[in-house]
C-alpha cells in the first residue's frame, strides 16, 4: 500500500470519529432542537440591543400593566416597560453570568481535579479540602458570600463559579485515577514525557468529553442560581433586566396581571431545559456507553 | 480495616474539617463589609461614635479577630454559640425553635417525592422507550429544569390568587391539623418536584443497569416470574445507588430551603439563615453553618455505612 493511501486512510478515520459523534448526536431530536435553541439564544443575546422593539429601561407610567397585545407582546410591567424587550435583553444577563461562572468553575475544577488525580501526595489534602467545602450547605454559602460582599451581577458570577467547582474536581480526579494506570500513559512516562505534557496531552484530552458535558449542564445550573439570587434581591439589581429581578417585580403586581410572572419564568425554564437536553445529548454522543441513561 | 475502625476514623476526620470550616467562615464573614451594630442603633438619627463603640465592645467585636475566634471556639465547643444579634435569645434556641417547621415541610416533601418517584422510575425502566417511559423521561427534564421559585409563584397565582383555595403564606401554626395541611400543600409540592424528577431519573437508570446484567438473564432463563425477578432480584440491587441520592437531600431536613421558605413565609431555619445573613447576625450564621455542616458529614457517613451493610462487597480501606 502506498504511503498516500495510508495517510488518506488515517485522515478518513479521523473524520469519521467526529462524524460518528455528530451522527449519534443527530439521532437525539430533542438535543438537536436544544442546540438550535441555544445557538439562537446566543445570537439573540449578542444582537439584542439592536432588535428589541422598545428600550427595556424606558418607563411610561401611563402605559403600565398592559396585558399582552399587538404592541407589547408580553404586556408591560408596573412602570410601563415593555416585558418582551426586557425578556430578550435578559438573555444577555443570563448567558453572560452562565459563561463566566462556568469558565471559573470548570477551570478551578479541572485544575484541582488534575492535580489530585495525577500527583498521589496531593490527592489526600486536596480531596479533604473539597470535602470540607462540600460540607457547607451550598446555597447558604452562596447567600452568605453574596450578601456579605454586596449584591451585584459581577459578584454573582464570581461567587457561583467559586462555590460550584467541587463536583467537577471530583469527577476529573476520578477520570485521572483510572487513566493514570493505562498503558499509553505508562508508555509516555517511560519515554520521558514531562508530567505537565502527560496531564494536558494525554489525560486531559481523554477527559474532555466529560468536561464538555459538565460545562453544558452547569450552564443550566448557573442560570438557575443567578435567577434565584436575583429573585431574592441578592443578584442583579434593578433596573438590570435579569429574569430573576423581573420575576420578583412581577410578583408585586401578580393580582393585577399574570404576564409579569409568566414570561420571565418561562424564559428561565426553557433556557435551563435547553441546556439540560443539550448536555444529555452530548453525553450520549460523546460517551456511547452511557446511552439511554 | 473493620467497619468500626472505619467509622471511628471518619468521625475523627470530622474534627479538623469542622475546625477548618469554622475558621474559614468566621474570617470570611468578618472580612466582609457590613456593620452588625446598624441593627442595634436607631437609623433615623446620628449616633455619637461612643455609643457605637460601646455596642461593638459589648458584642466583643472590638477585639482582634484571632481573639474573637478563640473566644467563639471555646464557647462553641461547650455548646454555646452566643446570643443572636437583636433577638435577645441564644442562636441555638432560635434555631431549635424554627426546626420543627423546617422538618415538617422537608419531610413531607421527601415522602411525596420518594413514594411517587420510586415506583414510577421502576415502571419506566422495565418498559424502556415505551410511551410511559417517554412521558416519565420528559417529566424528569421538566422537573429538573423548573426553577422552584417560579413554580412556587405559579402555584400561588393559581391556587391562592385566582382560585383562593389555599393560603399563600405562613404555616398555620397553632391551627387545627386540617388547616395546617392546607398551608403545607403548596410549599411541599414545590420542594418535591425537583427531588421527584431527580429520584425518578436515578431510579430508572439504576434499574436499567441492573436488569441488563447476567444474573437477571439467568433468572429469566430459569423461568421465574417477571414480578419475582423484578422485586426479589433486581430491585434489591437497583435501590442501592438511591441511598446516595436521597442522602444528598437529607441535609435540608435541618437547613431548610431558603427560597421556598422565603416565598411562602414559612418560619423555618432557611428563613432564619436568610435573615441572619442580611442582618450580619454573626452568631446565628456561625451556628447554622456549623450545625448544618456537622449534619451533612454525619449523613454522608451514615450513607457510606448503610451502603456497606446493603452491599457486603464494598470494603473501606485507606486507599479508597
Amino acid at each position: 500500500m502506498s504511503i498516500e493511501a495510508t495517510v488518506s486512510k488515517i485522515s478518513v478515520a479521523h473524520i469519521s470519529e467526529k462524524a460518528r459523534i455528530w451522527r449519534m448526536f443527530r439521532r437525539n431530536h430533542l438535543a438537536v432542537i436544544a442546540l438550535t435553541f441555544v445557538i439562537l439564544l446566543c445570537l439573540t443575546a449578542v444582537i439584542s440591543p439592536w432588535i428589541v422593539p422598545y428600550d427595556p429601561a424606558e418607563q411610561n407610567v401611563r402605559n403600565s400593566l398592559q396585558p399582552p397585545n399587538i404592541e407589547h407582546w408580553f404586556g408591560t410591567d408596573q412602570w410601563g416597560r415593555d416585558i418582551f424587550s426586557r425578556v430578550v435583553m435578559g438573555a444577555r444577563v443570563s448567558l453572560s453570568v452562565g459563561l463566566v461562572a462556568v469558565t471559573i468553575l470548570i477551570s478551578l475544577g479541572v485544575f484541582v481535579g488534575s492535580l489530585a488525580g495525577y500527583y498521589r501526595h496531593l490527592d489526600g489534602p486536596l480531596m479533604r479540602f473539597v470535602d470540607m467545602v462540600m460540607s457547607i450547605p451550598g446555597f447558604f454559602l452562596l447567600l452568605t458570600i453574596v450578601a456579605l460582599f454586596g449584591p451585584s451581577l459581577l459578584n454573582t458570577m464570581l461567587i457561583i463559579g467559586l462555590t460550584s467547582w467541587m463536583g467537577t474536581a471530583r469527577l476529573v480526579r476520578g477520570q485521572f485515577l483510572s487513566l493514570r494506570e493505562k498503558e499509553f500513559v505508562e508508555a509516555a512516562r517511560s519515554i520521558g514525557v514531562p508530567n505537565r505534557r502527560i496531564i494536558i496531552r494525554h489525560l486531559l484530552a481523554n477527559t474532555m468529553a466529560v468536561i464538555i458535558v459538565q460545562a453544558t449542564l452547569f450552564m443550566a445550573r448557573a442560570i438557575l442560581i443567578e435567577s434565584s439570587l436575583s429573585y431574592l434581591g441578592l443578584g442583579a439589581q434593578p433596573p438590570t433586566p435579569s429574569w430573576g429581578v423581573m420575576l420578583s417585580q412581577g410578583r408585586d403586581y401578580m393580582r393585577q396581571g399574570w404576564w409579569g410572572t409568566v414570561f420571565p419564568g418561562l424564559a428561565i425554564f426553557v433556557t435551563v431545559m435547553a441546556f439540560n437536553f443539550l448536555g444529555d445529548g452530548l453525553r450520549d454522543a460523546l460517551d456511547p456507553r452511557l446511552r439511554g441513561r | 480495616m473493620t467497619l468500626q475502625a472505619y467509622i471511628i476514623r471518619r468521625i475523627l476526620i470530622m474534627v479538623p474539617l469542622l475546625l477548618g470550616l469554622s475558621l474559614f467562615i468566621f474570617v470570611l464573614i468578618r472580612l466582609a463589609p457590613g456593620d452588625p451594630t446598624l441593627f442595634y442603633l436607631p437609623q433615623d438619627r446620628e449616633m455619637p461614635p461612643e455609643v457605637q463603640e460601646r455596642v461593638m465592645q459589648r458584642l466583643g467585636l472590638d477585639q482582634p479577630i484571632h481573639i474573637q475566634y478563640i473566644r467563639w471556639l471555646t464557647s462553641a465547643v461547650q455548646g454555646d454559640f452566643g446570643f443572636a444579634y437583636g433577638y435577645g435569645e441564644p442562636a441555638l434556641s432560635l434555631i431549635w425553635g424554627r426546626l420543627p417547621a423546617t422538618v415538617e415541610l422537608q419531610l413531607t416533601a421527601l415522602l411525596i417525592a420518594l413514594t411517587l418517584a420510586l415506583p414510577i422510575g421502576i415502571i419506566s425502566a422495565t418498559r424502556q422507550y415505551s410511551f410511559i417511559d417517554n412521558v416519565v423521561t420528559s417529566f424528569t427534564f421538566f422537573g429538573l429544569s423548573m426553577p422552584n421559585f417560579w413554580f412556587a409563584l405559579l402555584m400561588i397565582f393559581l391556587f391562592a390568587v385566582q382560585l383562593d383555595w389555599l393560603p399563600a403564606v405562613g404555616n398555620g401554626a397553632d391551627r387545627p391539623f386540617l388547616v395546617r395541611l392546607q398551608y403545607l400543600i403548596m410549599p411541599a409540592l414545590v420542594l418535591a418536584l425537583n427531588d421527584m424528577a431527580l429520584y425518578m431519573r436515578f431510579m430508572r437508570s439504576s434499574m436499567l443497569e441492573v436488569i441488563r446484567q447476567d444474573f437477571i438473564i439467568t433468572a429469566r432463563a430459569k423461568g421465574l416470574k417477571q414480578a419475582t425477578i423484578l422485586f426479589r432480584h433486581a430491585l434489591k440491587n437497583a435501590i442501592l445507588p438511591m441511598i446516595t441520592i436521597v442522602g444528598l437531600s437529607l441535609p435540608r431536613l435541618l437547613g431548610g430551603s431558603i427560597i421556598v421558605e422565603s416565598i411562602f413565609a414559612w418560619p423555618g431555619v432557611g428563613r432564619l439563615g436568610y435573615d441572619a445573613v442580611l442582618r450580619r447576625d454573626y452568631p446565628t450564621i456561625m451556628a447554622i453553618t456549623m450545625l448544618s455542616a456537622t449534619f451533612i458529614m454525619i449523613v454522608n457517613l451514615l450513607v457510606d455505612v448503610a451502603y456497606s451493610f446493603a452491599d457486603p462487597r464494598i470494603v473501606y480501606d485507606d486507599k479508597e
